[in-house]
């Protein structure tokens, strides 16, 4: 059974939205470190939806986070009504670019690096109107 | 709507509570210029939204002769990549020789400066002046 619950879409939901990741962890016995990763992954993934998905195009939506337990894996699904945008289709910086000093460094891509870096599994599908950005996060066996 | 009329020892405890969790959630910065030194200390959570107020604050200085930037996030519990955009664009603001020192990151935010690289951009320490 997935369960779900819609936060506003404006960057003040970060803040619950984390809390929201942290208490699913908790149920689902994540450690501190894959706790922390899976926060640090949602709230990069959710920052691009609420700036660009929603602010910059003048769109005022929710947005939706699905989850599900199992006694192998946390799965949690972050769902928006933006225009498709898939972030694995932008290129991620590669080895050289992550040696590179402050002076010399872009700004972007560092989010989904460290969202994709962070997690077990990560994959996006447009389904429905809506995108669908997708963690799983497998739970050690005891 | 009004307050529910508590005891007055619950309604301690209640505001204590309230006071607690401002405290440990909110983000909140202080900082100080001195000698050419900059010292901000960042505690709580620094996401996308915290992040302009850290911008904020080296707009603040980036204007004053800075030679360090020491930044202290003991009691920072968070950093997101807003945060590690504020520290490239510190040294892009402030100029290049600006040193940046970070004094006792918590491990998972030492995890995320050495992930990306930016640990090789910065001097993590235990204590400032080094």
């Amino acid at each position: 059974m997935m369960e779900s619950k819609s936060f506003p879409g404006n960057v003040d939901s970060l803040d619950s939205l984390r809390e929201y990741v942290g208490e699913l962890s908790q149920q689902a016995g994540l450690a501190k470190k894959p706790t922390y990763s899976l926060k640090l992954a949602v709230d990069e993934i959710a920052t691009n939806i609420i700036l660009y998905g929603y602010q910059e195009a003048g769109l005022n939506a929710d947005f939706a986070v699905l989850s599900e337990i199992t006694d192998k894996e946390l799965v949690l699904i972050l769902e928006d009504v933006a225009a498709p945008f898939d972030p694995l289709a932008k290129d991620l910086p590669n080895a050289k670019d992550l040696t590179l000093s402050l002076e010399e460094r872009g700004i972007g891509g560092l989010g989904i690096f460290l969202t994709i870096n962070g997690v077990d599994e990560f994959s996006y599908e447009y389904a429905d109107g809506k995108n669908r950005n997708k963690f799983v996060m497998k739970i050690a066996a005891t | 709507m009004t307050e529910p009329t508590r005891p007055p020892w619950q309604q301690l405890i209640y505001i204590l509570n309230q006071l607690y969790n401002i405290k440990i959630m909110a983000f909140q910065i202080e900082s100080v210029v001195e000698d050419q030194v900059a010292k901000l200390t960042l505690h709580g959570e620094l996401d996308s939204l915290s992040a302009r107020v850290f911008q904020t604050e080296i707009e603040k200085i980036a204007n004053q002769p800075i030679e360090s930037l020491v930044l202290d996030m003991e009691e920072l519990n968070f950093m997101s990549s807003a945060g590690l955009r504020v520290l490239i664009y510190s040294k892009q603001k402030i100029g290049p020789k600006l040193s940046i020192y970070i004094v006792k990151p918590q491990e998972l935010i030492v995890d995320t400066l050495t992930k990306t690289g930016l640990q090789h951009s910065v001097t993590i320490v235990d204590q400032y002046p080094v």
